[in-house]
């Protein structure tokens, strides 16, 4: 009954709180049944008053219940649905901001958990703030109710010093003259200004530390998990798959570093196992096996960058093409946008895709044939698990350009291969096995097996061949020779500049079927311009 | 969006709408209004924004001042007539001791500070802490990637200055007075021509530990690489008193 009328006074304030916060996107909160409470809860569980998942907020009654006689109900649940709607349209926003805060946090912290509770902290005031200062809330009635821990007791001593709010913390009740002067540092911080957040994380995290530290060794002591976060924890289950998804990639591009995105991509390891990340590295959902973050990296790095692969024609029973039209989604790529129909705009409601459908009968159509990506992961090459490979990333782009093409990839990876230095990987759909396969360092000598690659190449439909290296092959002039001898398009990717390089170049030139391009630095990537064949766009080239 | 329509005109609007024409889609944001209001924060912010562009600036100036020469030398002459610049800027500013830690992290990031010569901004960062309001500054420069030269030059009695994190060299020279506390490690020449006053290093401390000391002490809770010519004070190892003592010879590395 009570759940009920509770539900009851939801549906009676959620179209004003929907309107004092400009209409966001959020579904009508719910009221946690009594009998979803997990048993172990017990009295911690009633201190939660919010739950967040998926941009779905639940209430807890239980919390509602302990605020009986200090406060209202509706009032209650209007202040916890306005920190929650806060932290939707003000901070921390999106995933990869929610990222960025918690890695700078864990830089002062050093350790995991006391970097998620203070980055919690730091967006929890932040939400408040905005709050407090753009909007009506209830929020300072409701902070002066809440049952407070030593931090708990600072951070409300901190709004209460920037709201101008008095929240019933006095000063003799701010324990001593240690806590007024870190309320002192935390009240300098721009809460409010977004562009600074990072450089503000770090401040509150410095001036929190010594506080978070003696806490926990408290609680430790006292062998318990200490007190939750009664407007709820702030962690990763707010965010969608397809907002995780997006995070991570817009988060490695910024980073471009391995050790940082590994080191973040670890640490919420199970959250974002719950949120469906598993074996599968972003393709799929469910539980699996754990995330190579390594991999991860590279796909998400690879999604940022699109390299134009030229169709050749093929003998097929039908290829895809564009049949019609669906919407564009947030998170969906944009490769299949068609920009006519979309008034050349990015926004969902508006942009539309094309659905491509599979055509009828044998004939000759425009196609790309499968790919056989040959990289060097000898030990003049970069580890790809240690530091940011071009090489692997480059060859990563050509295999999501491929697969997006419905074209099948091989991987020959090698180092010393006479040796027993190689991996090969036939010609599969399955991205996580072919990143996989494309990470793997040998650190060796460099010798390739032609023995090796010959099965692969003879097809029946010829694959193209990508090949990644820098050139300083042992047998080069064998490589050179054999290419010399065969029909498919290549692209030959070689990493800086050497002799080497210059003698292949010098070797193949005049060789219309091989394309070979120079990556020095991440911006030349996009520059990979993946099976051209020069005479085929340009019959002049060919008469010359 | 700021403009504010009272409830009585929107319905009136409405019945209009309902009466001469179609309705407009867009009615329900009308009411909306749009409340700012200030908050502490703001104000608090914006004093402290001020107080930092008054304290760059000064550092600016006396920038300006000492690329007047080429290269800069750690001589007393120098350190002397930088110090005097730097007070006289410093005095005509209002500041507190947490100003001076967001001014040595403004000092990393070059978007706001062009250029960090190490000994200006040292002699700087002492200035400002000689000259604030506040007895006791604690400085939390951990995260701080540089470490800064001749931070406690010239540090008064009464003052106590403590320092989160590593300094670099010149650490505490000529103190007058007040108790240096480095919570890490710090380099050579700590202590140099110091006349009184006390110096704590919780870790190690660097070569030509004391050159020139006249009087204090130096208290050093890790190793000790080397002692300068001390005239007077002394210096203690891990509560070990190493200077006046037979065992350590100056200047030997150990």
């Amino acid at each position: 009954m009570k759940e009920e009328k509770l539900q009851a006074i939801i549906r009676e304030i959620w179209p004003q709180l929907r309107k004092k916060h400009l209409y966001p996107e959020i579904p009508m909160p719910r009221i946690r049944s009594l009998r979803d409470a997990p048993e172990e809860e017990g009295e911690k569980g009633q201190g939660v008053g919010l739950e967040m998942k998926e941009k779905l907020m639940t209430i807890n009654p239980l919390f509602i219940s302990l605020m009986e006689g200090k406060m209202p109900e509706e009032k209650v649940m209007e202040a916890l649905l306005d920190h929650g709607i806060a932290h939707y349209t003000f901070c921390p926003w999106d995933f990869q901001t929610h990222l960025m805060i918690y890695a700078e946090a864990k830089q002062v912290m050093g350790d995991k958990e006391s970097a998620k509770q203070v980055a919690n902290y730091f967006i929890d005031v932040i939400a408040d703030t905005h709050c407090v200062k753009k909007k009506v809330t209830e929020i300072p009635e409701l902070h002066r109710h809440l049952k407070k821990g030593t931090v708990q007791e600072v951070i409300s001593s901190l709004c209460q010093k920037i709201w101008g709010i008095d929240l019933g913390v006095s000063a003799s009740k701010s324990e001593n003259r240690t806590h007024e002067e870190i309320v002192r540092r935390l009240a300098r911080i721009p809460y409010l200004d977004r562009s600074r957040w990072s450089e503000s994380i770090r401040k509150f995290a410095r001036s929190l530390k010594p506080l978070i530290l003696a806490e926990q060794r408290e609680q430790k002591g006292k062998g318990g998990k200490g007190e939750s976060n009664p407007q709820g924890k702030d962690d990763l289950d707010h965010y969608s798959y397809e907002e995780i998804d997006n995070g991570l990639r817009e988060y490695a591009r910024k980073t471009m570093g391995l050790s940082q995105f590994r080191e973040v991509v670890e640490d919420f390891s199970e959250e974002l196992k719950e949120a469906g990340y598993g074996a599968e590295g972003g393709m799929g959902r469910g539980r699996s096996t754990p995330i190579d973050a390594d991999i991860l990296f590279y796909m998400k790095l690879a999604d940022n960058y699109s390299i134009p692969l030229r169709k050749i024609p093929l003998e097929k029973g039908g290829d895809l093409h564009p049949h019609s039209h669906s919407p564009w989604e947030v998170g969906s790529p944009y490769q299949d946008v068609d920009i006519w129909t979309s008034f050349g705009k990015i926004m969902p409601g508006v942009t539309q895709v094309w659905k491509k459908k599979q055509g009828k009968g044998r004939e000759k159509i425009e196609g790309v044939p499968d790919c056989l990506i040959i990289i060097d992961s000898s030990g003049s090459m970069i580890n790809p698990r240690k530091n940011l490979s071009y090489a692997v990333l480059g060859a990563a782009c050509a295999t999501n350009a491929y697969l997006r093409n419905d074209s099948k990839v091989a991987v020959y990876n090698f180092s010393d291969a006479p040796m027993g230095g190689r991996d090969i990987l036939d010609f599969i759909d399955d991205r996580e096995a072919i990143y996989k396969a494309l990470c793997k360092y040998f650190g060796g000598g460099t010798a390739l097996d032609l023995e090796d690659i010959l099965p692969l190449v003879k097809k029946k439909s010829p694959p193209d061949l990508f090949i990644i290296t820098d050139m300083k092959i042992t047998n080069l002039e064998a490589l050179i020779g054999f290419f010399g001898q065969i029909q498919n398009r290549i692209t030959a990717v070689h990493i800086g500049e050497n002799p080497y390089a210059t003698r292949f170049e010098k070797a193949v030139e005049k060789r219309k079927n091989i394309n070979i391009f120079k990556v020095k630095k991440k911006e030349d990537i996009p520059n990979i311009v993946l099976g051209s064949i020069r005479e085929y766009f340009n019959p002049e080239d060919k008469r010359r | 969006m700021k403009s504010i329509h009272s409830p009585e005109r929107t319905s009136s609007r409405c019945t209009d709408g309902d009466l001469h024409g179609p309705r407009n889609p867009f009615e329900e944001f009308q009411t909306f209004a749009f409340q700012k209001r200030e908050i502490p924060l703001d104000q608090i912010v914006q004093s402290a924004e001020q107080v930092m562009d008054q304290i760059r600036l000064g550092y600016e100036k006396l920038l300006e001042e000492e690329a007047k020469e080429l290269v800069w030398m750690v001589q007393y002459n120098t350190i002397i007539k930088a110090y005097e610049v730097a007070e006289r800027y410093i005095k005509e500013i209002d500041y507190t001791a947490e100003d001076i830690e967001d001014f040595c992290f403004a000092l990393e990031n070059t978007q706001k500070i062009p250029y960090l010569i190490p000994g200006p901004a040292g002699i700087y960062i002492s200035a400002l802490c000689n000259y604030a309001k506040e007895g006791e500054i604690v400085l939390k420069l951990s995260e701080l990637k540089t470490e800064i030269n001749l931070i406690g030059f010239r540090l008064p009695k009464e003052k106590r200055l403590t320092v989160e994190g590593d300094t670099g060299d010149f650490t505490g020279i000529s103190l007058e007075g007040g108790e240096l506390v480095v919570e890490g490690n710090a380099k050579n020449w700590t202590g140099a021509g110091m006349r009184s006053g006390k110096i704590w290093v919780k870790k190690n401390i660097g070569l030509h530990t004391g050159e020139w000391m006249m009087g204090g002490e130096i208290y050093v809770g890790g190793r000790v690489r080397g002692l300068g010519n001390i005239v007077e004070g002394k210096v203690f190892e891990r509560d070990k008193l190493v200077y006046p003592g037979k065992v350590r010879y100056p200047n030997q590395y150990y």
